[in-house]
């Protein structure tokens, strides 16, 4: 009687991890980083807080976007002329993280994506970088302002 | 520190507990008046009973009695398997039921025969309205002064839960809120702005980021709510005195009827306390208990935090 009480119960777990692991899906950190300031010292140590949190959770467990509107577009100008700020952008890439850029913020102040920020495709450009930042924490994103 | 003797912390605590008498009370606020230490203290008293008013929002679990006596294994085995058999009955229908984000179509809100989507949402216009808002005399905005303090002891943080008592007031209360759902769908996108910082070119990016918001999530037709929160330096963008944008916010305003402004009284009461200013604020620009508290409470109710 015991027996089969213990096999139900095993079941019913096995059951219920299967249950979970189709809810939830992967079982990565996803996580936006919002940035719309231009002060160089703040985005460097910015892409740093990126590269940290990479190293302590491990690229294979992180979603992670970095969303970047109004000042925050400098960020990618600067990559373009400036190697070091270039070599971070990279290297965060090469780990999966996606850089977006407002389009909003595109059209205002006149920026053509293809020449003057670094390697930014269509694919990066979101709508509006509130509304993206909104809509990702919506998704399950945590919010940091670094 | 002579108010250290006047007003023990418990008389404080009960202070902003409300649980003292009427002339006590009365005699009290005089004194916090006057003094500012005091007021502060009692500034600080009132955040953490918010807080905690928050951290208990859901009814603490009654006490598990232990199962005692021979057979008690037995129980605990048996009880063991039917709640797993629960758990996993639960988590399969959840599986099932669970549906992609936009649920609750505008269609299927206008629809007479699922009058329940379009009540949960005035719902939670209703509880989220509910959090203390009071309007500016210029402009009278939606107020759910008489929604009661329903909220902190609601059964479930989910704001599309239906409370029967907001459910009760909506029609005659929150009219105008129901109708502006019906414009444009259901409340599904709400984003809380943050401003706390006194810089004008700063301050004309953040209207920049929240008009293109909107604008964006109008051609979307998305039905979203915008708050912003101002505090601290932020306050001076609704002051009457201080804003360079006053023209500029009563056109959003004017424009986007989902687009809201909320004023910390805190900081309306430190420059007072402080400087001696008496803050106006612009028209339509409502008051709100605390900047920081509100953003808690919003965040609980789903609202998502952008700090612009």
């Amino acid at each position: 009687m015991r027996k089969i009480i213990t096999m139900t119960v095993l079941a019913m777990l096995a059951v219920l991890s299967a249950g979970c692991a189709t809810m939830f899906g992967d079982d990565k950190q996803k996580v936006v980083y919002h940035i719309n300031y231009d002060d160089e010292k703040q985005l460097s140590a910015a892409l740093r807080n990126v590269n940290n949190h990479i190293k302590a959770v491990g690229a294979d467990k992180l979603d992670i976007k970095v969303v970047m509107h109004g000042k925050g577009v400098t960020l990618l100008k600067i990559a373009n002329t400036n190697l070091d700020m270039q070599q971070k952008v990279i290297g965060l890439k090469k780990n999966g993280v996606a850089f977006q850029v407002c389009n909003n913020t595109l059209v205002g102040k006149k920026i053509d994506y293809k020449n003057d920020l670094y390697d930014v495709s269509k694919a990066d450009i979101v709508p509006s970088g509130v509304a993206e930042v909104a809509a990702l924490q919506k998704k399950g994103y945590a919010y940091i302002k670094p | 520190m002579s108010q250290e003797k006047r007003f023990s912390d418990e008389f404080l605590n009960a202070f902003v507990d409300n649980q003292i008498a009427a002339e006590e009370k009365s005699r009290a606020y005089v004194e916090i008046h006057q003094d500012e230490e005091l007021n502060r203290q009692v500034c600080e008293l009132r955040k953490l009973h918010d807080l905690v008013q928050l951290a208990y929002r859901e009814p603490p679990a009654p006490p598990v009695h232990t199962i005692t006596g021979s057979n008690s294994g037995r129980a605990r085995l048996r009880f063991g398997v039917a709640a797993s058999f629960l758990m996993t009955l639960g988590i399969i229908l959840g599986s099932q039921i669970r549906v992609p984000e936009p649920a609750i179509t505008p269609q299927a809100i206008l629809a007479p025969s699922t009058v329940t989507p379009h009540t949960s949402q005035v719902a939670t216009a209703a509880s989220s309205r509910q959090s203390s808002l009071r309007t500016n005399p210029n402009k009278t905005k939606v107020v759910a002064k008489t929604a009661p303090k329903q909220l902190a002891v609601a059964p479930t943080a989910n704001p599309q839960e239906v409370t029967p008592v907001a459910t009760a007031v909506a029609p005659t209360e929150l009219a105008p809120v129901a109708a502006q759902s019906e414009i444009s769908g259901n409340a599904q996108t709400k984003v809380l702005i943050h401003l706390a910082r006194d810089d004008n070119t700063q301050l004309s990016h953040a209207l920049d980021d929240i008009e293109g918001l909107l604008k964006h999530y109008r051609e979307a037709n998305l039905n979203a709510r915008v708050e912003v929160v101002v505090n601290g330096g932020g306050l001076a963008l609704v002051r009457t005195d201080t804003s360079a944008f006053a023209e500029r916010i009563q056109r959003l305003q004017q424009e986007y009827d989902n687009l809201t402004f909320a004023a910390c009284q805190n900081t309306i009461d430190r420059l007072r306390h402080d400087k001696g200013i008496i803050v106006r604020l612009l028209p339509g620009v409502v008051t709100i208990d605390s900047g920081m508290a509100e953003i808690m409470r919003r965040q609980n109710q789903g609202w998502t935090y952008v700090q612009v």
